[in-house]
């Protein structure tokens, strides 16, 4: 697995379709992008890791930059996407982030 | 030579992207901020004399990088993309903004040896602005992407440290 993050409106997407050699419509039997979302609520983050590892690419918006949320929820929120990017990074053979649409090799090397 | 240089607040990107328009003579200054108040006139007065030591001759573009012309082919420091795309989002005809800011660019490009960008990283954090900063983020996002592509180096900076994502010269 692939895990690639970086900010939003990145090109993460983009790059992970010319990672698996895709279609940008051909992505969602491949790939699962805006991970960080299900990490909010989610009672036992290694096991959705484990979960999603099974995926070709894994994508998460890196939400973790910023001031700290008023909003409690918002901040368990944000410690939880960041938790399972951690996890989901541990998993991957390969992390890249994706920055102004150029990859940057974390784990492994870039495709 | 085409350099993109991108960073958050207070990353240090200003100085690194000067550092790399030393070399040669003309040199110019592309300032896009508007001078709204007192604190913008006394920052932007304070760069004007910094870069004057520096033998920059500050040209204040607002919008409509397109339709500048430069009085001599020299060497381009363009600061910063933040302000270029909210001044042309926010401005009039502010739905064809991509386009004039990238084109501009462009047309810059034409017109000069080296051309060091700077831009600004804000979809680093999480969302919550409201639709109206949402379409600003997406615009710089999408602008930013668009230099990546284009520019033969792009430097992200951090704490000062320039981080290096493309370089044509060498592989990275």
């Amino acid at each position: 697995m692939i895990f690639i993050t970086g900010p939003l409106y990145s090109g993460k997407r983009a790059y992970a379709c010319q990672v698996l050699g895709c279609s940008m419509d051909a992505l969602a039997d491949r790939a699962v992008w805006d991970v960080q979302e299900l990490a909010r609520g989610c009672g036992d983050l290694e096991a959705l890791a484990d979960r999603l590892a099974e995926q070709d690419a894994v994508i998460a918006t890196d939400i973790g930059g910023g001031v700290v949320p008023i909003d409690a929820g918002e901040r368990e929120a944000r410690e939880a996407a960041g938790r399972l990017s951690c996890l989901l990074a541990r998993r991957a053979d390969r992390v890249v982030r994706v920055f102004c649409g150029l990859p940057l090799a974390l784990k492994g090397e870039t495709p | 030579m085409f350099t993109l240089v991108v960073g958050g607040a207070a990353s240090g990107k200003s100085e690194y992207a000067e550092s790399l328009v030393l070399q040669d003579l003309p040199r110019y200054y592309i300032a896009t901020m508007q001078p709204f108040d007192g604190e913008c006139r006394a920052r932007i007065a304070k760069h004007r004399r910094m870069r004057a030591e520096k033998q920059f001759v500050t040209i204040e573009r607002y919008t409509g990088l397109s339709g500048l012309v430069l009085p001599e082919r020299g060497d381009v420091l363009l600061e910063c993309l933040g302000n270029l795309a909210a001044n042309e989002l926010y401005g009039p005809g502010g739905d064809q903004a991509y386009g004039a800011i990238v084109q501009g660019v462009e047309a810059l490009l034409s017109q000069c040896r080296d051309l060091v960008a700077v831009s600004n990283e804000v979809c680093a954090s999480g969302g919550g602005y409201g639709e109206e900063t949402e379409a600003y983020r997406r615009l710089l996002a999408g602008v930013n992407r668009a230099l990546a592509d284009r520019a033969d180096r792009v430097y992200e900076v951090v704490c000062g440290l320039p981080c290096c994502y493309k370089d044509r010269r060498r592989a990275v």
